[in-house]
């Protein structure tokens, strides 16, 4: 498994780049996607969208549906877009420390 | 969650016991003319060798033969009688899901039309009577069972999710509706479950090709998701429920034609696995299937769907012509007709329609999970080596798992391209007539 080394923190992640336990999560670790994701500035709307993600994983054990990340954030999917454009999935679930989901993602 | 590992095997102190009987059953029950002749019949003359990308990606290795690699395995079982060891199985796995995507371009090759994919295929399904499948599998097999789809979405979610992107599209192409079990459409529309689940933007894409083209379509709220990761997993009977429940939902409906999203094996298990696999007799499907290629080509061709000639692409552009799109699903000229609208540059790669090399995802590679993403790395040179000779700057891939491959074989080879859909492309130029503009652009021309 390969390893990472960011601000004296080493993260084990898994070949896509995803953090390999959720309980590793630190905002080291966002600090170091947000650089290789190239985001300019985190702002409290990244925050706002990471809490949702890591929320709904402490609860149902999965990443959610985009809807239900607009849903309860109020964004349009297009702005959140512009915060992560790698997207929900492999910029904002990446970043939250959530593991890579299941099928043909 | 979802996700038991049940099936996964690990390496472990106590080895599983190996159920002979039920590989000499599954042995018996695909030993027929064809794979009795198809075994007997090879003459080891190697020409299968050079038409794999896993082969010519791997410095010429004799083991990655498809010979050699269904040899090894369909063969042996067979020669063995099924009377064989857990070791066994495990170098069986390794070939048949790590080193074969069953693209079937050697059956093109092999002067006796040797259809080795399906060998394959079939070992697959004797593994997983073993309990043997990649973990990545295992997990969306357990999602279909329990919610048919890979993904484990519900159906409420899915209606949900379509109403919003319906909502949401109005700034876009005004009057945008994505009608739910509309009886006696022309065309249920399928997809794959990544796009409801993580690109919704995919469905709202389908949807202002549809309105702009006055299409008459709706979407089914049950047998939506036309992927089959179960035919990949080796689990056979899991793979006719989940064609089956497409099917059946289309003759609820009354549909005239079942629509597959950009999607290649999902083509592949409509089109012409699913029948065998659903147990209909005669192999064919119980209402026509079309590929979104073939649509989105009558679009264009027929002027349905305009193309704004100012903003087709002036950059280079390739295809890629998905396996189960153009060489096992007969759509490579559609699929080249289709880019000459929308591009002004377009260059094929070598070789190309029915003789492209797999891009090295497909067969279950993607979902198999991330394990595997080395192996699709370094096999998919080939297909990297491909596109940088032809110095295309964009690839147009109507299937999601050549789109998400090629988009990793971007980044590890440096491509420096650029991977769209169809849909994408399509939404990005074609002409919004008047009645279907929104009104805050409308205003200003007043």
């Amino acid at each position: 498994m390969p390893q990472i080394e960011y601000k004296g923190k080493v993260f084990d992640v898994d070949e896509d780049g995803f953090i390999d336990s959720f309980d590793k999560w630190c905002p080291e670790w966002v600090e170091y996607v947000k650089e290789s994701e190239g985001i300019q500035e985190l702002t409290e709307e990244h925050w706002k969208v990471i809490h949702v993600l890591q929320d709904y994983y402490r609860k149902h054990g999965i990443a959610p549906m985009v809807r239900i990340l607009t849903k309860v954030t109020g964004y349009k999917l297009k702005y959140i877009y512009e915060l992560f454009p790698s997207g929900p999935g492999k910029g904002a679930c990446k970043m939250a420390g959530l593991p890579k989901p299941t099928g043909c993602v | 969650m979802a996700a038991s590992a049940e099936r996964q095997v690990h390496d472990s102190a106590d080895t599983p016991q190996v159920d002979v009987k039920k590989i000499r059953e599954l042995l018996d029950a695909n030993d027929g003319a064809r794979i009795r002749t198809w075994l007997s019949i090879c003459a080891r003359c190697g020409l299968c060798a050079e038409s794999c990308f896993f082969y010519l990606a791997h410095d010429k290795d004799p083991k990655l033969s498809p010979a050699y690699k269904f040899k090894n395995t369909l063969g042996e079982l067979y020669k063995r009688k099924g009377r064989v060891d857990w070791d066994f199985l495990k170098r069986c796995a390794d070939i048949v899901w790590g080193e074969c995507t069953t693209c079937k371009r050697c059956s093109l090759y092999c002067p006796f039309g040797i259809d080795i994919a399906t060998m394959i295929a079939v070992t697959r399904t004797i593994l997983y009577s073993q309990g043997i499948t990649p973990e990545g599998l295992a997990r969306a097999v357990v999602n279909y069972r329990e919610t048919g789809n890979q993904m484990g979405m519900s159906s409420e979610d899915f209606i949900d999710t379509c109403e919003w992107m319906a909502e949401e599209t109005q700034d876009e192409v005004k009057g945008v509706t994505i009608p739910i079990d509309k009886k006696g459409a022309k065309y249920m529309y399928t997809v794959n479950p990544r796009e409801p689940m993580f690109y919704p933007q995919d469905l709202a894409q389908a949807a202002q090709i549809f309105t702009v083209a006055g299409e008459d379509w709706t979407m089914p709220s049950t047998g939506w998701d036309c992927t089959n990761l179960p035919m990949f997993a080796g689990d056979k009977a899991l793979a006719g429920q989940v064609v089956r429940n497409m099917y059946e939902k289309a003759v609820e409906l009354g549909v005239q034609y079942i629509l597959i999203t950009e999607c290649g094996h999902a083509f592949r298990s409509a089109l012409f696995e699913g029948p065998y696999l659903a147990g209909y007799p005669d192999g064919k499907p119980p209402v026509p299937i079309v590929h979104s290629v073939q649509l989105f080509y009558e679009y264009l061709r027929d002027g349905r769907i305009q193309i704004d000639p100012a903003k087709r692409l002036k950059e280079p552009v390739t295809y890629q012509d998905p396996c189960n799109v153009s060489r096992n699903g007969g759509l490579w000229e559609e699929g080249r007709k289709l880019v000459q609208f929308l591009a002004e540059d377009f260059r094929d790669m070598s070789p190309n329609r029915e003789y492209n090399h797999c891009c090295g995802g497909g067969g279950g590679f993607i979902p198999m999970g991330p394990e595997y993403k080395p192996k699709r790395m370094a096999s998919g040179r080939v297909k990297a080596e491909q596109i940088r000779a032809t110095g295309a700057k964009v690839v147009i891939a109507p299937c999601h798992n050549c789109f998400d491959q090629l988009s990793d074989l971007n980044k590890e080879y440096e491509l420096g391209i650029r991977v769209v859909s169809l849909k994408e492309l399509i939404c990005e130029m074609m002409i919004i007539p008047d009645k279907f503009k929104p009104d805050e652009e409308e205003a200003p021309e007043e």
